[in-house]
């Protein structure tokens, strides 16, 4: 197993997938603060045609809170650009061929299945925390101690729900025959959560709340009324992991 | 309990592809060290039964044994006593054929200097000894020669080509059946094809599977002697010699005599062949040339389609 993890990860950094992912979300993380540092300059930019509109702005200020929130505002884009990077995995190892090699020397389908999950789970964690890192830095750069509510639990949910498209699109590779399938499988879960989480009765259960951490922040919710979400994201991990497994041996490569 | 006397045994295999019946009941029976040439036209199921050797695919019908032991779908066991060498081998194009070996040694549990020791060995074998760059930009015929260097990795005592040679140009054909006959020392190979000559060449038994079926196996004399007797082809400067003596000799033995369409007598019983010869001799009868008729694997090939 740790032969294939070593060939993944190999993969990773000698395609530049690595390096690209690195870039992004840096600058994702940057962005963060930058457009907290940003809005003041910006709203005096406009304040002469504001105010020819009759709309007059007061004083602007931009705290660490402000950063946080451009942190979560932009999580849907880390999410979409992990989901459409990370897709490829397993399918253009069944495009190329290249496992059938592999798999008619006696390595188990279920090693090489759980190396591409534990790399993509690594992958998810390595950009999350420099996602995370990047704007943490520069915000206490910025602002120093100017502490946000619940943030830690807030940034752990957002790190919980990668886990789960993670786990999705490891279950979509096992089961798809190219990474078209995979991201609608992956796009299509996610975007049935969302249409859910309008019905205001049990969008509360659904994993897209665990991207809602900023109502931690902002103290509009509370610790425990994530507890139902991440159960059922919970049980959604697992039952990835386990469809994927299975399909994944009956397969055909 | 099949004897492990037989690398490898398959009994009765059967596989539809929905309507279609690609294999209908095959049986072959492959000992150890031997070049076995696994013959057929294109689409007769030669791949399919490989793959399922391989566990790569699910037999309807009938059981595979390699080595003595049963071949299961999915994670196959008796992959370890098997090498495996796909039409068009892939690899992960991120590395050189030295780092991919050394992957497909830890994938197989060898011993860090084994894996070094037997790449070395491998790639001065299939002419790569001295590449270095990676596989990204390796030429079919380089693909192929690497595909043989991690098939006979670990010793397998099987190795199974499937049409190793279909997509070369001549050179890379060569080499690659000069490769195998050097690998021919240390295991068994099981090699598809439809290029008569390279059976010809390297192989000293082959199966000819037609119509789901194998209809003809043994060794290459073997099947030769099978198709076509000995018989003798003598052409005559003049046609009308050769009815001269088909008329003479067809009195004494009628069966045993017809002429080609070249208009040359095929003598097929070898006993009345000095009696000819001796005509000849006495009369001054002036011949172009005398010679055994040698069937080759691709009369035979087509006859057995077109009889079967």
């Amino acid at each position: 197993m740790t032969a294939y993890i070593k060939k993944e990860c190999m993969e990773l950094t000698r395609t530049g997938k690595l390096l690209i992912l690195g870039i992004i979300f840096i600058l994702f993380g940057i962005l963060n603060p930058a457009m907290a540092k940003l809005t003041p300059w910006l709203y005096e930019m406009l304040q002469d045609s504001f105010s020819e509109q009759g709309l007059i702005i007061g004083e602007v200020t931009v705290n660490a809170m402000t950063s946080w929130t451009q942190y979560f505002k932009n999580a849907t884009m880390v999410v979409i650009t992990i989901i459409l990077l990370c897709s490829t995995g397993f399918t253009n190892e069944y495009q190329k061929g290249t496992l059938v090699q592999i798999v008619t020397k006696g390595l188990s389908r279920r090693k090489i299945y759980f190396s591409k999950l534990l790399v993509g789970y690594a992958t998810w964690t390595v950009m999350f925390l420099v996602y995370t890192g990047v704007t943490l830095g520069y915000t206490v750069y910025f602002w120093g101690d100017d502490k946000v509510p619940d943030l830690f639990y807030a940034i752990l949910f957002f790190w919980i729900f990668g886990i789960l498209l993670m786990s999705l699109l490891s279950m979509f590779g096992a089961l798809s025959e190219n990474s078209g399938q995979v991201l609608l499988g992956t796009g299509g879960i996610i975007f049935i959560t969302i249409l859910i989480n309008y019905v205001p009765t049990i969008s509360k259960y659904m994993p897209i709340k665990l991207m809602d951490g900023l109502q931690l922040c902002n103290g509009t919710a509370q610790v425990s009324d994530f507890s139902e979400a991440l159960i059922i994201t919970s049980i959604m991990i697992i039952a990835c992991i386990i469809i994927g497994m299975v399909a994944f041996d009956k397969r055909r490569l | 309990m099949p004897d492990n006397k037989y690398i490898l045994e398959i009994k009765n295999l059967e596989k539809s592809f929905g309507d279609k019946k690609v294999l209908k009941g095959v049986d072959l029976k492959i000992p150890q060290k031997r070049v076995f040439g696994f013959v057929g036209k294109n689409g007769a199921g030669k791949t399919t039964t490989m793959k399922m050797v391989l566990g790569l695919m699910t037999p309807n019908k009938g059981e595979i044994f390699v080595n003595g032991e049963k071949v299961t779908y999915g994670n196959n066991k008796t992959n370890r006593y098997i090498g495996y060498l796909p039409d068009v081998p892939e690899y992960y194009s991120f590395m050189t054929p030295r780092e991919y070996l050394n992957f497909c040694g830890e994938i197989t549990y060898m011993e860090k200097k084994d894996i070094r020791s037997r790449s070395e060995e491998l790639l001065k074998l299939v002419g790569l000894g001295e590449e270095k760059h990676r596989i990204k930009g390796f030429s079919r015929g380089m693909k192929q020669r690497l595909g043989i260097a991690q098939a006979l990795l670990n010793k397998p005592k099987l190795l199974i080509c499937d049409e190793p040679t279909s997509a070369l140009d001549p050179v890379g054909r060569k080499e690659i059946l000069d490769i195998l006959v050097a690998a021919k020392e240390e295991t068994t190979i099981l090699f598809s094809t439809h290029i008569l000559s390279d059976v010809e060449h390297i192989c000293d038994e082959m199966a000819l599977l037609n119509d789901g079926k194998i209809i003809m196996q043994g060794t290459i004399e073997e099947v030769k002697n099978k198709r076509r007797g000995n018989a003798i082809e003598i052409q005559f400067e003049n046609k009308k010699d050769t009815d001269k003596l088909l008329a003479i000799f067809k009195k004494k033995d009628s069966s045993s005599l017809e002429t080609t369409s070249s208009g040359a007598l095929v003598v097929k019983d070898q006993k009345i062949v000095p009696e000819i010869l001796r005509f000849i001799g006495d009369n001054s009868i002036p011949f172009i040339r005398i010679e055994k008729q040698e069937a080759t694997l691709e009369d035979i090939f087509i006859d057995a389609i077109q009889n079967k």
